[in-house]
């Protein structure tokens, strides 16, 4: 599988470490969210037959973090962003 | 008590290969330094750089050079200058050049720098890194694995690459560049 970065192109999926799913980055405040918040983010995912958002970390790479759109049953990357550009368009600081 | 007098010594004892007209050298002499960004620091950055060197900050994939030192893009928000320094205060030479702008470390004792040239390079390189190397503009300069090893390439010229990988396994990035060119020469 190619990853196309956004940065740096096309790269073979062997220097990425995978995540998990992208959900990873909405994490509730654990300081004021319910024990079930905490328990539903830590635990429970999805499992689509189709387009799928995961975390892909390019560690033999440029090591950043990737936000990969990709189809689960064709295995056809859709789209790749920087996860920091994910979070800052969600109103995270950084 | 006797004086203790203690000399670096290169970690692959100054590797220097011919093969068939192929060079494999270790560059003992270089420093390497990292730099990263500070959020929201880019443009003080940039300034420093360009005024102290001057070098431009490298955009990804690509390296830039200003007489002999050069900085070579290895991430989002940072960078390493890989130059000729014989002592070992690299990072605080540049440190102070860069007058906190950046965040320095030195990164020179974690690497070692393969200086490989000649006509067979390509091809034994293909065989080992997976980053499309012919494809690379001088200048250009990518990070990836080769034969399992964290590497980072650098185009020196049309048949020249720095190649840079962990000094805790240099002898055996050293074995797998020279058994890739024993492969193709």
């Amino acid at each position: 599988m190619i990853i196309n970065h956004p940065l740096l192109g096309p790269r073979d999926a062997a220097e990425f470490v995978v995540l998990g799913d992208a959900c990873l980055i909405d994490r509730p405040d654990g300081m004021n969210a319910a024990s079930e918040e905490m328990h539903d983010y830590a635990y429970v995912r999805d499992n689509p037959a189709g387009e799928h958002r995961e975390l892909w970390y390019h560690e033999q790479g440029d090591r950043s973090w990737l936000v990969v759109t990709r189809s689960t049953l064709t295995h056809d990357v859709i789209k790749v962003e920087l996860a920091r550009d994910v979070a800052r368009a969600r109103g995270r600081s950084r | 008590m006797d004086e203790i007098s203690l000399e670096a010594a290169p970690v692959l004892g100054g590797a220097s290969l011919e093969l068939s007209g192929n060079r494999i050298v270790e560059r003992d002499d270089l420093a390497i330094v990292s730099i990263a960004t500070p959020l929201g620091g880019e443009d003080a950055l940039t300034e420093a750089l360009r005024n102290e060197w001057p070098l431009d900050v490298p955009e990804p994939t690509r390296s830039s050079l200003s007489g002999e030192v050069r900085a070579v893009r290895t991430a989002p928000d940072q960078m390493m200058l890989i130059f000729p320094h014989a002592t070992p205060d690299a990072e605080a030479v540049v440190q102070e050049r860069l007058g906190g702008t950046g965040y320095t470390t030195d990164q020179t004792d974690g690497w070692i720098v393969l200086e490989v040239a000649g006509p067979d390079t390509l091809s034994a390189l293909e065989r080992i890194c997976p980053l499309d190397l012919p494809s690379f503009e001088i200048g250009g300069t990518g990070r990836t694995v080769m034969e399992h090893m964290g590497a980072m390439a650098v185009r020196t010229g049309e048949d020249a690459f720095l190649l840079l990988s962990a000094s805790s396994s240099a002898a055996s990035f050293l074995h797998a560049v020279e058994t890739s060119y024993r492969y193709v020469t």
